[in-house]
């Protein structure tokens, strides 16, 4: 039962990451019908982020926020205007894209290898081995704090999206981007900005997985996958369902432990992602995500 | 559309391939190749093959998948398997190796439903499903630790010649397609499902038969390399980065043109030659930005340079 309530409580734990992680992934497929191929490659270039700021400045990892945000929405924003602007119209949700991004994410792979060397790194902070005493067991600070930043972040920026002008924009965009340039909505900026909050999130959960997981210029693409996995199974534009369906994703990996040697543990979240496309592919709450 | 539309090959093509093959095949007789370049075009056809086979999927039906390494380790470590059995010869090995590579093919039937991004994405999953579980399988692929092959006198010499004819067999192959019925169906699925489906084209049948045929063509090809390495180890044969190269062949030499990927792999081949001999730290990144200039700029890769380049030669001027 103690082994039960541990597994249950870091499922909790890591569900607030694993949705951080899937929101931009859903954003900036929501708007611009893009998957965004180099998701995973944002996530491991925030997680270095992080690392530099706080192995050469001492900055601590919560405090760095705002700046890998800032810095994630740059890069989005030049990802952008650079790359997928170009793509022709009508194809943007085709291989053309995915080929794009997928390139972009071996450069920023060799970039970090090259600038970072291929270990392994974390960060570790003076307070990552304090924990709390809650429910009969002790949780670990960060992966409380990590929790706490995943409910926040994506409550805030459903707020933005509900209850702001842009907000109202973004969703219009999605909804048909042809009215909206007859109404007078600047199309191409909305774009940009969407796909700007898509990247700063995915920098966001970098940061944040950089806390609790070691992280290497190759990782990345178990957390696009896992990230797709919650956006279809949560549908888009919903936090409640993509919290739940995080949340869904980390209890599945969390307890295969029970049932299967910890080295397979890792293709739990792959054998999910074909099994949740296959049955479900219109998601849990019917926001169909498939086109 | 008439079931027996199939246009003869023109005798010039069908020449110039017979040409081309036999002067590949005579070639280590009447030049003094160095072992290093024997070797290195060996490679190449094994690379092509399985280019030219993925296009199959990616480029003539629209489907890219990331997780044809799957395959390619599958008849790899099948044929390993029979050879270390017992002894029998290495062809048979590597046809069983694709044969079972094509059954575990067909094992992906549900994913091929989904078009697009989802498919793509789902072979990601499948592949590192794939790479995960097989690892796990120390009985089967020696786990981390791989296996080793018994070692065959001049395989890897003769190996130049079994490569050239899978190249051979899959190139026409190649071009049956793309100039039979089947060829026209595949295009039909490939620019619009439902209206494939409208006209009696079953995209879920035809999608099983070309993955199954692309999948057994790559594990030939991973029972071939497993005989030329004599080493084979499941984290580099079901790994990411080979599912990559697929990609990258096709993409480079032209996807979804029929022999566009066959240039690419020569490409791809010599470059990383190239690559990992002098700049070993920055060669994915270097591909990620041929990669990036490709779909933007020339989508149809080296194959869609040749056709502008083609058109600026002052005879194609005159014809037209």
């Amino acid at each position: 039962m103690e082994r039960f309530i541990d597994l249950a409580v870091s499922a909790v734990l890591l569900a607030g990451l694993y949705a951080t992680m899937a929101y931009g992934l859903g954003m900036i497929y929501g708007v611009l019908r893009v998957v965004n191929l180099a998701h995973g490659g944002v996530i491991m270039a925030g997680a270095y982020m992080g690392w530099v700021l706080h192995g050469r400045l001492g900055l601590d990892p919560y405090l760095s926020i705002p700046l890998v945000v800032g810095a994630s929405y740059l890069l989005g924003v030049g990802m952008y205007k650079v790359l997928v602007r170009h793509l022709p119209r009508g194809a943007a949700g085709g291989p053309a894209s995915l080929l794009l991004l997928f390139g972009f994410w071996l450069v920023l792979r060799n970039a970090a290898y090259l600038l970072f060397t291929g270990n392994d790194q974390s960060i570790t902070t003076t307070w990552s081995t304090r924990s709390v005493a809650l429910l009969g067991t002790h949780i670990s600070a960060t992966r409380l704090a990590v929790l706490g930043v995943g409910v926040l972040v994506p409550l805030g920026l459903h707020a933005l999206l509900r209850h702001t002008h842009l907000g109202r924009a973004i969703r219009a965009v999605a909804q048909n981007p042809d009215s909206c340039t007859l109404v007078g909505v600047d199309v191409e900026r909305i774009y940009t900005i969407t796909f700007g909050l898509g990247t700063a999130l995915a920098g966001l959960a970098g940061l944040l997985s950089a806390t609790i997981f070691a992280f290497n210029p190759g990782s990345g693409s178990g957390e696009l996958l896992k990230s797709f996995v919650v956006v279809v199974l949560g549908g888009l534009g919903s936090v409640l369902g993509t919290g739940i369906a995080a949340l869904i994703l980390a209890v599945v990996e969390v307890f295969a432990i029970l049932v299967m040697p910890s080295y397979l543990t890792a293709a739990v979240g792959f054998i999910m992602l074909v099994l949740v496309l296959v049955i479900r592919p219109g998601g849990l709450f019917g926001h169909r995500v498939l086109g | 559309m008439s079931r027996g539309f199939r246009p003869p090959a023109p005798p010039r093509l069908l020449l110039g391939y017979g040409i081309v093959v036999a002067g590949l095949a005579a070639l280590p007789w009447f030049t003094e190749l160095t072992v290093y370049s024997h070797n290195l075009m060996t490679l190449a056809f094994l690379s092509i093959a399985g280019a030219l086979a993925w296009n199959w999927m990616g480029g003539f039906l629209g489907q890219v998948s990331f997780g044809h390494a799957a395959m390619f380790g599958v008849g790899g470590f099948v044929a390993a398997r029979i050879l270390l059995a017992g002894p029998v010869p290495a062809p048979l090995a590597w046809l069983a190796g694709g044969l079972a590579a094509g059954v575990f093919a067909l094992g992906a039937h549900p994913t091929l439903r989904l078009r697009g991004p989802y498919f793509s994405i789902a072979t990601i999953g499948m592949g590192e499903a794939t790479r995960l579980l097989f690892t796990y399988w120390e009985d089967f692929t020696g786990g981390s630790s791989g296996l080793s092959l018994p070692i065959q006198t001049d395989m890897k010499h003769h190996l130049y010649w079994w490569g050239l004819g899978l190249v051979a067999l899959v190139a026409a192959a190649s071009w049956l397609i793309r100039h039979s019925a089947l060829g026209l169906q595949l295009l039909a699925i490939k620019a619009d499902v439902d209206a494939a489906a409208d006209l009696g084209v079953s995209a879920t049948f035809y999608q099983d038969l070309v993955f199954a045929l692309s999948g057994a063509v790559v594990g030939v090809t991973g029972g071939m390399w497993a005989s030329y390495f004599s080493f084979i180890e499941p984290n580099d044969m079901f790994g990411f980065d080979r599912s990559i190269a697929f990609v990258l062949m096709a993409v480079i030499g032209g996807v979804g043109t029929v022999l566009g990927p066959l240039l690419g792999a020569v490409v791809f081949v010599l470059l990383r030659q190239y690559l990992l001999a002098s700049y070993p730290q920055l060669y994915l990144g270097l591909y990620g930005l041929l990669l990036i200039f490709i779909i933007l700029f020339e989508p149809l890769g080296l194959t869609g340079l040749w056709l502008r380049l083609w058109r600026r030669l002052p005879w194609a001027r005159a014809e037209a």
